[in-house]
């Protein structure tokens, strides 16, 4: 293989691309498209942490501005969690808009995640969100289809193949060739779209390290570049097996509808068949019943509980719960939420292993069909996949849990056994103690454990290279010229 | 000459293979339809059960208050899906088919959703009207892209030319052809789901059908006019494939982002801040405003008092548990007001877009779109306040729980009955024919370029 024959043959191909005035036309249409995908999820992504922000410094005043009362009534004015999106969320939307952006947490129950975008949307969610990944995902393969699909078969058809050929040009130069232009084609359309990306998450204010940030974007980029490289080659590869430009065409697209539509929608009915999900009913009353199972805390002839009290009353040899040094009922209470937290804890890692077990058949996909490798890469970078809102969700769960058993101690240490209820006005504690407690916050996943998460789907990538590269060098010798 | 054209389509493998697997696919949409069916019976039952197991546990411990049982027990609403939804799920399965409440404040407990894997959300059901929507057009596209380019292409068109008055009806037959090739594979797939999933045989299911119908028919429409540009092969597949770009993808997702950005909900986060406020601070404020405004929301229940200096009583509990769903009534407005904008407006630009406009109005026929869950919505709050209004009274009155028929206290059902909108039909009709007029220009323009 000669580099200079390669450079030759792709600068020829890249320019051809832009001889066809249609081409041109097709570019900048694009270029809107991305520019409107781009702006509006920013400037929609903008206004919802706008909104996250006011509304979390709400919840957080009213919450330092509760008077001196019973720490049980706070642990029941608990607190509201608001999700924020990852910086890169505008350039690919991912699963964002099917996920809750806002939680009631409480003590003893453990409330869904409201309100997603979906829920509040009509039935056009079903056509998808526009987004930037989607674009430079499914579209832009077309288009790449669209330049490609004549690039050996137009050429064969024209008699000039067999001219290239005698004149000395190999097959892998022509292919690889190609392959280049087309790539380099599709970068009028990439490079800015990344360049305008990265002005804007310069822009987006956020916490985060600009290495974190630099680096997933980095990571994106690279990942897209090998994707649209994929599926140049295969742009390149089917139109030198193909008899006809027409037969070429016809197989681009079927390619194109297999990997976008048919794969993931039988690998989506083939992983709800392997691992069906319980409904919101069933799972409730799974986890009722156990909690059933292993006693509650109402109940004063519960045996979990009675064992309990005879316990500590036999260790603090009293007599009676009210002569414990310490407040009874909170300490019942901090029992209980422990045995339902984990209880819940559980099973919501069942259901959320399931989840991942059904996800999992789709992405096992990626190894015959780089659309899903890059979907699945795409969405995990821009921390818009179920493992960064898995992040939220535990984060919000812990300081749920963290905030009723706060406030159990609190009334542990500070309410006497002797009041009657939390009216009581001995039964009250400090305002202070509201004001200590933490706020609430999330982190996103750190791009190293996002990486993890994709190893298989860049791996599938990378396979693809090389098993396309090994076809150029060792099967191109068998294509018909004429 | 029909017959002739009957037995080369027939022979070509491209309409064969695109056919079956067009058929295959519509098999694989219907088995999800029937299991999407079982599922929300399935759940609806589920309920009904957990409904009368809560009730009947609960009425074996709580042997006190009548109030301290209503604190616990639930009630269930469902809303009942009819056997249609199965063809066009629109949002069906991410909302929970029956809701249970307690008739404490209802804005905490309203807005939980199914549990459905977020990502298979993203993917989408592949409901029939997906099948319907993405799929049929590309099989209309790859049959017919190259009716008359084909013909050009091969030489053979200046030869009719010269042989016929009218060579385009050899075109227009072959267009015929296909299109009876495929309505027959639509009529088959409606018939078999239709038996299949034991859909009744009523106005619905003939209103479903002819929108079906009416989007197959645009599609062709939009090829015969393709088709009249006179344009070469490769054109047609681009121009055809575009207009599928641009009506199943671009333009809805577009609108999705420009209807949500339009009208943002942040009315839903206070709404939860609200009515979280509202019912919780009233336990440390003096009690008298609160009943105040209890009995102001209710005058009936006026004549019942707290007792005075006790420091509870179920009359001032369920009055702080009014307050939450009173004080966050605004907040919940503007959030109704704003949902039902997005649905105008959506409403209003799929009068242009078939794609849409087939997608809502089979989401409105199967009571599966937006609408049906704001009308659950609005069917879960009265049965809410039917519910208190029945309960109240027996709780101020501290009547002994024995002395109520808890048994009958089962599962309701939430039907929502709409007559059919045929008017409905209109814009894809409409567009149609806007289409083949322009499609009769161009040909003549052609016809006359060539003269």
């Amino acid at each position: 293989m000669r580099i200079a024959q390669i450079k030759l043959i792709s600068s020829l191909s890249y320019r051809s691309i832009f001889r066809v005035p249609v081409n041109c036309w097709l570019i900048g249409a694009f270029m809107i498209l991305i520019i409107i995908a781009l702006g509006s999820s920013y400037l929609s992504n903008l206004h919802h942490q706008h909104n996250v922000n006011h509304y979390s410094e709400e919840v957080r005043d009213r919450w330092e501005n509760n008077p001196d009362k019973h720490p049980h009534r706070m642990a029941h004015y608990g607190y509201v969690a608001f999700r924020t999106k990852y910086p890169l969320s505008f350039f690919d939307n991912g699963i964002d808009s099917y996920l809750g952006n806002a939680v009631f947490l409480e003590a003893h129950r453990q409330n869904s995640v409201n309100f997603s975008q979906a829920s509040l949307s009509t039935g056009l969610m079903k056509f998808g969100a526009l987004s930037a990944g989607l674009l430079l995902q499914l579209l832009l393969p077309l288009l790449i289809f669209f330049w490609g699909y004549a690039s050996i078969s137009g050429e064969r058809e024209k008699g000039v193949l067999k001219l290239f050929l005698t004149q000395g040009a190999h097959w892998q130069e022509i292919i690889l060739g190609k392959t280049l232009g087309l790539f380099l084609g599709s970068l009028t359309v990439v490079v800015p779209a990344f360049i305008l990306t990265f002005i804007l998450l310069l822009l987006y204010p956020h916490h985060l390290s600009l290495s974190s940030i630099a680096s997933s974007f980095s990571c994106l980029t690279l990942c897209y570049l090998a994707y649209l490289f994929i599926v140049s080659f295969l742009a390149v590869w089917v139109s030198a097996k193909s008899a006809s430009s027409k037969t070429s065409l016809i197989k681009l697209i079927g390619c194109w509808l297999f990997f976008t539509l048919i794969i993931p929608k039988i690998s989506q009915v083939v992983g709800q068949f392997l691992y069906p999900t319980p409904s919101k009913i069933e799972f409730d009353t799974l986890v009722e019943q156990e909690l059933l199972k292993q006693g509650d805390s109402h109940n004063p002839d519960d045996p979990h509980f009675k064992a309990l009290k005879d316990s500590l009353l036999l260790t603090h040899g009293v007599s009676s719960t009210k002569e414990l040094p310490f407040n009874y009922s909170g300490y019942l209470m901090k029992e209980g939420e422990k045995l339902s937290t984990e209880t819940y804890r559980k099973h919501k890692a069942e259901l959320i292993s399931l989840y991942q077990k059904q996800s999992k058949v789709v992405h096992y996909t990626a190894m015959l069909n780089p659309y899903i490798a890059i979907k699945n890469i795409s969405m995990v970078l821009s921390g818009t996949d179920f493992g960064s809102y898995q992040i939220f969700n535990e984060a919000a769960e812990n300081y749920r849990y963290n905030l009723a058993q706060t406030m159990n101690d609190l009334q542990i240490e500070h309410i006497s056994n002797t009041v009657k209820s939390s009216a009581d006005k001995n039964a009250v504690i400090s305002q202070q103690y509201w004001i200590d407690f933490p706020k609430f916050q999330h982190n996103f996943l750190s791009v190293k454990e996002m990486i993890k998460s994709i190893k298989w789907s860049i791996g599938a990538l990378i396979m693809w290279l090389i098993i396309l590269m090994l076809a150029t060098v060792y099967f191109s010798k068998n294509l018909k010229a004429i | 000459m029909i017959k002739l054209q009957i037995k080369q389509l027939l022979r070509s493998k491209s309409l064969g293979i695109g056919l079956v697997l067009l058929f295959f696919l519509g098999l694989i949409s219907l088995q999800i339809g029937k299991s999407f069916n079982e599922r929300q019976q399935f759940i609806i039952e589920q309920t009904a059960l957990a409904q009368k197991e809560h009730i009947n546990r609960h009425l074996k411990y709580v042997d006190g208050h009548i109030g301290l049982l209503l604190y616990y027990i639930r009630f269930g609403l469902a809303n009942e899906s009819p056997a249609i939804a199965g063809l066009s799920i629109g949002q069906r399965d991410t909302r929970q088919a029956a809701q249970l409440i307690n008739i404490r404040n209802l804005e905490e407990q309203k807005n939980t959703s199914e549990l459905v894997n977020p990502f298979y959300q993203l993917l989408g059901n592949m409901d029939f009207s997906f099948v319907l929507i993405y799929l049929f057009p590309l099989i209309i596209i790859v049959l017919s892209f190259n009716l008359l380019s084909e013909e050009k292409e091969s030489g053979r068109w200046s030869l009719l030319c010269v042989q016929s008055n009218n060579p385009f009806r050899v075109i227009k037959a072959k267009l015929l052809i296909r299109l009876v090739c495929v309505l027959f594979l639509l009529i088959v797939l409606l018939l078999l789901g239709s038996l299949y999933l034991n859909i009744s045989f009523n106005q619905n299911l003939m209103a479903f059908c002819a929108h079906a119908i009416l989007y197959v028919l645009f599609w062709f429409v939009l090829v015969w006019w393709a088709t009249s540009l006179g344009k070469s092969s490769n054109q047609n597949a681009l121009i055809l494939l575009s207009c599928w770009l641009l009506l199943t993808t671009i333009i809805p997702s577009i609108v999705n982002n420009v209807v949500n950005y339009k009208y943002p909900i942040a009315a839903a986060y206070e709404t939860t801040i609200d009515s979280r406020d509202g019912y919780h601070n009233k336990w440390d404020e003096p009690k008298e405003p609160t009943l105040l405004k209890f009995k102001k929301h209710y005058p009936q229940f006026a004549k019942y008092q707290h007792p005075e200096a006790a420091s509870f009583s179920w009359l001032w509990y369920y009055a702080m548990q009014q307050m939450g769903d009173d004080e966050s009534a605004v907040a919940r407005q503007t959030m109704k007001q704003k949902i039902e904008n997005r649905s105008k407006l959506t409403k209003w630009i799929g009068y242009f877009v078939p794609s849409i406009h087939t997608q809502l109005s089979m989401n409105f026929i199967c009571k599966t779109g937006l609408h049906n869950y704001l009308n659950y919505m609005e069917a879960l709050e009265t049965y809410h306040e039917d519910l208190r209004l029945s309960f109240y009274p027996k709780i101020f009155e501290e009547e002994p729980i024995q002395n109520q028929k808890w048994e009958t206290y089962s599962l309701q059902y939430f039907k929502e009955g709409r007559p059919t909108n045929w008017i409905s039909l209109l814009p894809v009709i409409i567009l149609s024919f806007v289409f083949l007029l322009s499609a009769k220009q161009k040909g003549h323009q052609n016809s006359k370029e060539k003269k």
